[in-house]
């Protein structure tokens, strides 16, 4: 079984969601967890709930970094920090993957300083899944988006790897034998969004190992065009953080609705179902978190306001990706393209 | 030396999830029931122990099961290689008979009054370990009969405590009797509750630190070593047991040991030592992968660098039960003694 760090101070709930979290995937899976933190309060919080000792060891930190800081500052001022001794641990080899809510950038930082980088990866890439329209039956209700904020900026070579990266991680995690590729564009035409953009398609439309299905335009994101969907950091948490406001502001409006005339909330009382159901597709909760592609080893984000059972599925995909060899697999993909 | 034992959920893996699976159980056969992991080894170890060290160590089991199941327990236990002194069982028919339904899953009163029973013919000055579960009441019983015995618990309060908690009257007249004819001696030095519903520790903690929840028997073995009971061979043998048998990986056992330590129930300085002897009969993981006189230098360096504040032993305290039945009644608890 892969042995699992999860940062437990970091998070807007930490430390008690994600020692509750590690508590639970303890009594559900066989999976390893170190959770990495202050260690009195981490045992403290263990000792309120139900947990298997057998499957949890605690690697004490005396430091945080909390979710407000500078990333660069933050880690260059506290040596101990959760995140970095988290980093420490996996690069060391005594754990295979890194689990954070933390702050992101500390987090990528962090990995950035103490993991290697695949040979040949000029960029990593954060991945997200999101939920998406199916276009035929059995079709994943997941895809992938990515950069969804590892970088800002990129150039064309950068995209392609990215590409290289999530086809690799949706084959072995997401088990799509052959994923759809896209590129995220402003028109579908191969000469659209400026000379990256054009460059990208050229290259992604050349290369054999991907089954590139063009540009996706804004409107194509949530369709089943593309199983993958690649772009740069900035668009891509633009679009990630759009969906998730999409799926609050529908049940906000919902819920008003509910409140301002009977005939209104009976009205609401037909579609409950179907808004339960955009609600339940746009619940992070389920996904577990994006993984920092590109590295040897993996980190996996979760979502800030990760609650405990966001934080175990988190620990379950970091364990499947670990079983599933995503680092190996991305590793064959870039030297396929060199 | 004598250790007193449960037998559902803490010698055996008993399955009362469902009434189908709760109605085979009597017609189980020996070979049929499963013994927690390690459990064995552990009883074995105790008695070979005190052989070894030339004392008397007495293993008792109370059940609140019915009789009709004694044949094949004494098989089981003889399968396993389980030297015992006495074994108890509740009688059902009487309440059966009587009409008296709502006493057939009363375990309070039955085992409280065993137990003294059992103290009267001990022999005089024997220290005690008790066995229990986390699934009904035995951590409220065996505290009770710890406090009692040890002439702690005033006899009208230990009334008071026994009609709120609705046991059998004709139970309670008996109980009265022979707490009243106990020599007062603080005999129970530890009582150990097997966490096999996985109840959170910290619920156990009105019950003071002479009640240890543990996880495994691995954790138990550890304890009694801490005790002076077991030795460090022992635990290795429990360690190993449950390596061979029940599919535990080392490093399993080293975040039980873990656990334990951070729980409070092993001193740090012990658990080190410990854990040394036991990495060195291959029963943890070597934490030692550089090996020898550098091995032991980084690890040392390590662990100066970052070592959290050392967790303030468990506070030795008297049980307040009329507060911890009443906080029980406030959770919504049923006065039978399951922690709520």
């Amino acid at each position: 079984m892969p042995v699992i760090a999860v940062d437990a101070m970091g998070g807007d709930f930490a430390p008690d969601e994600i020692v509750k979290g590690v508590a639970r995937a303890s009594l559900a899976t066989a999976i390893e967890c170190v959770l990495v933190g202050d260690e009195r309060r981490i045992q403290g919080i263990l000792e309120s709930v139900s947990y298997n000792p057998e499957h949890i060891s605690i690697r004490h930190a005396a430091e945080m970094v909390g979710m407000d800081e500078a990333p660069k500052e933050a880690l260059k001022a506290k040596r101990d920090a959760s995140i970095t001794v988290g980093a420490k641990l996996v690069a060391d080899g005594h754990a295979q993957a890194l689990v954070s809510a933390g702050n992101t950038g500390a987090c990528i930082l962090a990995c950035a300083r103490h993991f290697r980088a695949i040979k040949g990866i000029r960029k990593t890439a954060l991945a997200s899944v999101y939920p998406r329209q199916t276009e035929y039956p059995g079709q994943d209700q997941l895809a992938l988006l990515l950069d969804v904020g590892a970088t800002i900026r990129c150039d064309a070579l950068d995209l392609v790897q990215f590409a290289v990266m999530g086809s690799a991680y949706a084959r072995r995690v997401s088990k799509v034998e052959r994923p759809r590729v896209g590129l995220l564009n402003m028109g579908i035409e191969p000469f659209k969004g400026g000379e990256v953009l054009t460059e990208a398609y050229q290259h992604l439309t050349a290369l054999s190992g991907i089954d590139f299905v063009g540009n996706i335009e804004g409107n194509d994101v949530a369709k089943g065009r593309a199983d993958v969907i690649v772009c740069e950091g900035l668009l891509g948490n633009v679009v990630l953080k759009l969906i998730e406001g999409i799926a609050d502001v529908v049940t906000d409006v919902a819920s008003n609705a509910v409140k301002q005339r009977l005939l209104w909330r009976l009205g609401m009382a037909l579609l409950s179902r179907g808004i339960r159901e955009v609600a339940h597709l746009a619940d992070y909760t389920k996904y577990g978190g994006a993984p920092l592609l590109g590295f040897e080893h993996l980190f996996l984000k979760a979502h800030g306001r990760s609650t405990a059972r966001a934080i175990e599925n988190a620990v379950k995909v970091a364990a499947k990706a670990v079983r599933d060899g995503v680092p190996g697999e991305i590793a064959a993909g870039i030297q396929a393209i060199r | 030396m004598i250790y007193r034992w449960d037998l559902d959920k803490t010698y055996l893996k008993s399955d009362f999830e469902s009434l189908r699976k709760m109605m085979r159980v009597p017609f189980e056969r020996a070979e049929d029931k499963i013994d927690e992991p390690g459990v064995v080894a552990l009883i074995r170890s105790l008695k070979t122990s005190a052989r070894r060290e030339q004392r008397a160590a007495f293993v008792y089991f109370i059940s609140a099961s019915p009789p009709q199941i004694q044949r094949a327990i004494r098989e089981k236990l003889a399968l396993d290689g389980i030297e015992f002194d006495g074994m108890v069982f509740k009688n059902q028919l009487q309440h059966l008979v009587r009409g008296r339904f709502r006493f057939l899953r009363e375990q309070i009163g039955f085992k409280l009054a065993e137990l003294l029973k059992a103290r009267l013919a001990a022999p005089p000055g024997a220290v005690e370990f008790l066995f229990g579960d986390d699934w009904e009441s035995d951590p409220l019983i065996y505290s009770l009969y710890a406090d009692v015995i040890a002439g702690r618990l005033d006899h009208d309060v230990l009334a008071d405590i026994l009609v709120r908690l609705r046991i059998d009257p004709a139970r309670l007249v008996e109980i009265k009797a022979l707490s009243q004819r106990v020599v007062p001696a603080d005999a129970v030095r530890r009582i150990f509750i097997n966490l096999e519903r996985r109840t959170p520790p910290e619920r156990f903690h009105p019950f003071g630190a002479r009640l240890v929840p543990t996880f495994n028997y691995f954790q138990t073995a550890i304890v009694l070593r801490q005790e002076g009971v077991l030795p460090t061979g022992a635990v290795v043998a429990v360690g190993r047991s449950l390596l061979e048998r029940s599919a535990y990986t080392r490093e399993r056992l080293r975040n039980s040991l873990d656990d334990l330590t951070r729980r409070g129930y092993v001193a740090p300085a012990a658990a080190a030592s410990l854990r040394r002897d036991l990495e060195a009969a291959e029963v943890l993981p070597s934490l030692n992968p550089l090996g020898g006189w550098a091995g032991r230098m980084r690890r040392r360096w390590r662990r100066r660098r970052a070592r959290p504040p050392e967790r303030p032993p468990i506070p030795v305290k008297t049980i307040e039960y009329p507060r911890l039945i009443d906080s029980w009644v406030a959770g919504g608890s049923r006065l039978s003694g399951e922690l709520p």
